[in-house]
């Protein structure tokens, strides 16, 4: 009979039978630890609904227009004033004030009333009249590179327009296409063919969108795992329980219960946000699923190795926080990816958002197709491989510690029991032996 | 009076062996600024990026096409990496990150040239990346403008014009641009001013509700106050004294390193140097206390910090100009000690303006340091009466 009952318990089925009954078990706890515990369901599920809302709302409007100029006029000529006229045209700036001097447009920048100064000599008109070079002299406030480049582009092109009507006046040509092909012989046309509005939100809110998923993940696995050890008696992250009682069915039933929430998070900031702020989105079925799923999963167990060197719960928000600047950059979101030294790419091959971002970005402002990204995809499977048996290895260290930690206790338990026992022993022997002794001696 | 001097000195010791105990507060004042200041400052070590890959789509083959491809290669900021077939080659070697750009110079180009048929050539460039996409285009418009000019420059020159009247016709109006104070544009010296500062201030921001809710956590709280007689002002003072100390020494390494080592422009000179420092510091902790008084619970408030901390990026408006963003975000931007930082910062010490230019901000900051007054009483309370729930 009870052999018959131990051949059940030892089958295979039984086994994967009890595994995943376990699993459940764990991904149900887990999940339920989502809402209740206050840290995780800010950072797991009111940061990524709202946050993004956030981000979309200050860059919504995209490209920087209208910058203040202030105009130094020397000149007071038909010439100074055209070009005055067109740069207040330009939908990119705008002339704020009229200025006697450098020294009160100096005073007006110092104001922060206006970015840039543009100031005529006195000669400039008389030696446009006299066929020679006439300056412009442009200042620019540089503590701001998108209203110097609003300004810079501008006066470009302002003066090469102004340029080519004083070519056609001095050419002297026969037709107007004629004219034309001696102003410019040869044409160019420029054509921003990804983000052609080049508007900053465009460029920096999908790796924002993507950040917000890792980050978020890391602190709501760190901060799970540090309320599950300070629950604990022994500040032990496995509790001693019959259900915890694998290191793949933890690491399973956890990943399994953030890896639900996050198909829904990564669903809302990767199609829904774009959405609703009418960004640049370009991905097709077929390529945010092959991106997301490594993604996210790359994330989890990353998250989840990490949360194995907290010991504090708040000790998360210190360590991750900081981070989500420099994770940007290495991306080469802002400073551009072949520029990064060596050294530090190399540390951002260690960090999933790095390819993260790097993908989400070509297949939703380029429409890259899988095939197209697949350095990035397949990095990121890599990653969910390492992480994955890395997050295996320190689950099962822990419950290695817990085991021993628990087996130490039983045994110094069972110790004190025997001690207890001898003691007890000892004392009813010494006091049967007295008693005799007393008996004896009254005998 | 040295009776409390005398108290806030033995709070200090004290703190300096808690601190001494939980490495965090070793990586949070020392180690993770250090690596910061030197991660960014040598990310953006080149100041402008260098030698971006692009590419070139010659369909004409000739040996102007392939001067107009020399001349785009020996430009600092470009590197000639492929050539394709066509534009769509092209395209997708963009899609996959191999180039930023490419520049399409169709057939008959040259013979276009010759016979005055005013050919066109056209170069695409990727937004995503911004810095990269508005370099090469700058880059790649000086190309075409210079080939362009090469023809009519011949052309003039036969006809007996001399230097000076072919490069008036050429260009009568010049534009001459004067950058002030980082002529070479470099974002080394635009970006890392303020990221660098953004990031140290998160670890003030974090770091003192976490020192503050951590006596609670631990149970020494009620210690703490008794070694203050009572005084939470005297308690707090002496508690982050060590950190007030270890953080400005930062800030202030920081400033030397750039300014001083690495020669960033700094026409405002050192006062103004030293005042924000000490102000931003000292803001972010008033800022900190203030939010530990206002919720004292060690999760919430330090989860309110590291959220206002992050969002402070881009509310400082150091990237993408807070005028262009909405009325009611340009507003509620005020309320991030970032943004008084980085506007102090850029008028008073990279443009030299004098110190009364940014008299609101100076005041917004002093204000952010008198903001825990409000929430003081709250702490004691709390130190005395609140038991840590895990």
């Amino acid at each position: 009979m009870s052999t018959s009952h131990n051949m059940e318990n030892d089958s295979l089925l039984y086994r994967i039978k009890q595994g995943i009954n376990d699993t459940c078990y764990i991904w149900a706890k887990e999940l339920r630890s989502t809402v209740t515990d206050e840290g995780v369901l800010i950072f797991c599920i009111l940061v990524p609904l709202l946050y993004p809302l956030l981000y979309s709302w200050a860059y919504n409007n995209e490209v920087v227009r209208e910058v203040p100029v202030a105009i130094v006029d020397k000149s007071h000529s038909t010439a100074s004033r055209e070009f005055i006229r067109n740069v207040d045209a330009s939908p990119d700036t705008r002339v704020a004030y009229y200025c006697n001097s450098l020294e009160e447009a100096q005073g007006l920048t110092a104001k922060q009333q206006v970015n840039g100064t543009i100031y005529f000599p006195a000669d400039f008109n008389k030696l446009l009249n006299r066929g020679e070079q006439a300056t412009v002299n442009v200042y620019t406030d540089m503590s701001l590179m998108l209203t110097y480049k609003a300004i810079y582009q501008t006066t470009q092109a302002v003066s090469a327009g102004m340029n080519s009507k004083i070519q056609i006046t001095l050419g002297g040509g026969m037709t107007n296409r004629e004219d034309e092909v001696v102003t410019q012989p040869l044409a160019f046309e420029e054509i921003p063919i990804f983000n052609t509005t080049g508007g900053y939100g465009n460029a920096i809110l999908p790796g924002v969108l993507m950040l917000i998923l890792q980050q978020t993940l890391l602190l709501g696995i760190g901060l799970a795992a540090g309320t599950a050890r300070e629950n604990n008696r022994y500040q032990d992250l496995v509790p001693i329980s019959k259900h915890y009682n694998g290191i793949f069915r933890i690491v399973l039933g956890k990943s399994l219960s953030y890896f639900m929430l996050y198909a829904i998070m990564g669903a809302y900031l990767a199609l829904v946000v774009p959405h609703m702020f009418n960004y640049i989105s370009l991905v097709s079925a077929e390529t945010i699923l092959g991106l997301l799923l490594p993604y996210i999963l790359s994330c989890i167990f990353f998250g989840m190795t990490l949360s194995c060197l907290v010991r504090y719960r708040e000790n998360v928000m210190l360590l991750v926080v900081f981070t989500s600047v420099p994770f940007l950059f290495l991306t080469g979101i802002s400073w551009p990816q072949s520029n990064i030294p060596g050294f530090w790419q190399g540390i951002a091959s260690l960090i999933p958002s790095t390819f993260g971002i790097r993908g989400f970005l070509r297949i939703s402002s380029m429409g890259a197709s899988l095939s197209d990204i697949r350095v990035e995809y397949q990095a990121l499977w890599i990653q969910v491989f390492v992480y994955f048996i890395t997050a295996c290895l320190v689950y099962r260290y822990q419950i290695n510690t817990t085991r021993k930690r628990a087996f130490n206790q039983m045994q110094m338990v069972k110790e004190k029991a025997i001690a207890a026992k001898a003691k007890k022993l000892q004392e009813y022997e010494a006091k049967s032996v007295s008693q005799s002794n007393t008996e004896n001696a009254t005998n | 009076m040295t009776e409390i001097i005398r108290r806030i000195y033995h709070i200090s010791l004290r703190e300096l062996r808690i601190m001494r105990q939980n490495p965090i507060y070793g990586f949070c004042t020392v180690i993770f600024p250090i690596v910061i200041i030197l991660f960014f400052t040598s990310l953006m070590n080149s100041g402008q990026p260098i030698e971006m890959p692009v590419g070139v789509v010659d369909q004409d083959q000739t040996q102007t096409s392939r001067a107009m491809i020399r001349r785009l290669d020996a430009f600092q900021t470009s590197h000639v990496v492929g050539h394709y077939a066509n534009m769509n080659e092209a395209r997708k070697a963009i899609q996959r990150n191999e180039i930023y750009a490419f520049l399409l110079i169709p057939k008959g180009t040259t013979s276009g040239l010759m016979t005055d048929t005013q050919p066109r050539i056209s170069f695409y460039y990727s937004n995503v990346t911004l810095v990269a996409g508005n370099l090469l285009n700058r880059d790649l418009k000086t190309v075409a403008a210079l080939g362009s000019a090469a023809v009519g420059a011949t052309k003039l020159s036969a006809i007996g014009k001399t230097g000076q009247e072919v490069s008036t016709f050429l260009q009568p109006i010049v534009v001459n641009l004067h950058m002030i104070n980082n002529p070479w544009a470099n974002y080394n010296v635009y970006l890392s001013t303020a990221m660098v500062p953004g990031v140290l201030m998160i670890f003030i921001f974090l770091l003192t509700p976490y020192t503050i809710g951590t006596e609670i956590k631990f149970h020494r709280s009620r210690q703490w106050i008794k070694m203050a007689g009572g005084n939470v002002y005297v308690a707090l003072t002496g508690k982050l004294l060590p950190q007030t100390v270890l953080f400005l020494s930062m800030m202030f390494g920081f400033s030397y390193y750039i300014f001083y080592v690495l020669g960033f422009p700094h026409p405002g000179g050192i006062v103004p140097i030293i005042l924000l420092n000490i102000l931003s510091v000292l803001a972010c902790q008033g800022f900190g206390i203030f939010a530990f008084g206002l919720m004292p619970s060690l999760r919430m408030s330090i989860s309110v910090c590291s959220l206002w901390s992050v969002l402070s990026f881009t509310l400082s408006g150091a990237t993408y100009p807070l005028f262009s963003m909405d009325s009611f975000i340009q507003s509620v931007a005020q309320l991030f000690p970032l943004r008084h930082f980085y506007m102090i910062y850029q008028m008073c010490i990279f443009n030299g303006f004098p110190l009364t230019n940014a008299w609101f901000n100076f005041m917004a900051l002093a204000l952010f340091i008198i903001l825990p007054f409000f929430t003081i009483p709250n702490i004691r309370k709390a130190m005395l009466v609140y038991v840590y729930i895990p």
